[in-house]
């Protein structure tokens, strides 16, 4: 229990920072070279501290199944979804819904114990859990946004003010 | 509408590729499913720089070295999260990598690094927060 945690508190703490890093690098060189040079240096670590955890055992793929060579292209899904959603919504907007909606696919995950995950029945407790949750996210996320708004107003009547002249 | 729907399947798909990861990892062991995936991806989105064509990849050099090594977390990232996902579950893992990505984003704007515009923290933000926590605590006790 407490080590799941503590890796979990691990993954969000360099999500967090790399998504920081990652922006940077997409300002200039654009979404797709950003995720090739993302995925192929997460590619190079992987295999990197697999060796140096299990060496040559790294390569053993005898249960290695097709499907699993498939798996990678979601993350080109995750990208595209997430370019276009917080093209057309605003980051904020966005990720509010993303973070939201993950939160919402692990419940239906743990309920259902798709994959031959172990099941975690559903129980009304763990959906408050998840439904304060993600309140937490939108007050969180949207605590910032009505400066914003302002900003926006009167950007909005310094235009109808000058095309007013 | 449309950003909606795409911002929502966003979600699922980074749920989808946590589970994903968990299951391909029973098969092979949890480095070897992280290096698989992201070879696939990587050639997946090597292929498109080679469709799309628009020389953007040569701007690399302008960025700060430090920025172009993110890349390289993901393989800690992956084993975390395949890790906790069999430890304490997908809803529990995915809080609380939330959580801690949240935290993380609001001091690295807080203090201003790395070059970020610097943001006042402000209340919402801390009630934010410890709802979220709140939530994992009903989530799990």
């Amino acid at each position: 229990m407490f080590l799941g945690l503590f890796f979990a508190v691990l993954a969000g703490l360099l999500v967090g920072l790399q998504n920081i890093f990652n922006a940077k690098v997409n300002e200039q060189a654009g979404t797709w070279a950003t995720t090739a040079l993302v995925l192929g240096l997460g590619f190079l670590a992987s295999m990197t501290l697999g060796l140096v955890f299990e060496g040559i055992g790294l390569f053993t793929m005898d249960n290695m199944k097709t499907w699993h060579w498939f798996s990678g292209l979601i993350g080109v899904g995750v990208v595209v979804c997430l370019v276009q959603g917080t093209r057309l919504l605003g980051p904020t907007y966005a990720i509010a819904i993303v973070l939201t909606s993950q939160l919402g696919f692990a419940l239906l995950w743990d309920s259902l114990g798709w994959f031959g995950l172990e099941k975690i029945p559903f129980t009304f407790q763990q959906l408050v859990g998840v439904l304060v949750i993600a309140g937490g996210v939108i007050v969180f996320k949207f605590s910032g946004t009505k400066e914003k708004k302002e900003i926006k107003q009167v950007q909005k009547s310094m235009k109808q003010y000058s095309l007013g002249r | 509408m449309r950003g909606v729907i795409f911002a929502f399947l966003a979600g699922g798909f980074i749920t989808l590729q946590g589970v994903a990861n968990s299951r391909i990892s029973q098969d092979i062991g949890a480095w070897q499913a992280a290096t698989v995936t992201q070879l696939t991806g990587f050639l997946m989105a090597l292929l498109i720089v080679l469709i799309v064509r628009d020389g953007k990849w040569k701007r690399f050099k302008g960025v700060r070295p430090l920025y172009l090594t993110g890349g390289s977390f993901a393989a800690v990232v992956i084993y975390g999260n395949i890790f906790s996902i069999h430890k304490i579950g997908v809803t529990l893992s995915i809080a609380v990598i939330l959580i801690a990505q949240l935290a993380i984003t609001f001091l690295v704007d807080g203090r201003g690094w790395f070059g970020v515009m610097k943001q006042k923290m402000r209340l919402p933000q801390f009630i934010g927060i410890g709802m979220m926590i709140a939530g994992v605590v009903i989530l799990k006790f």
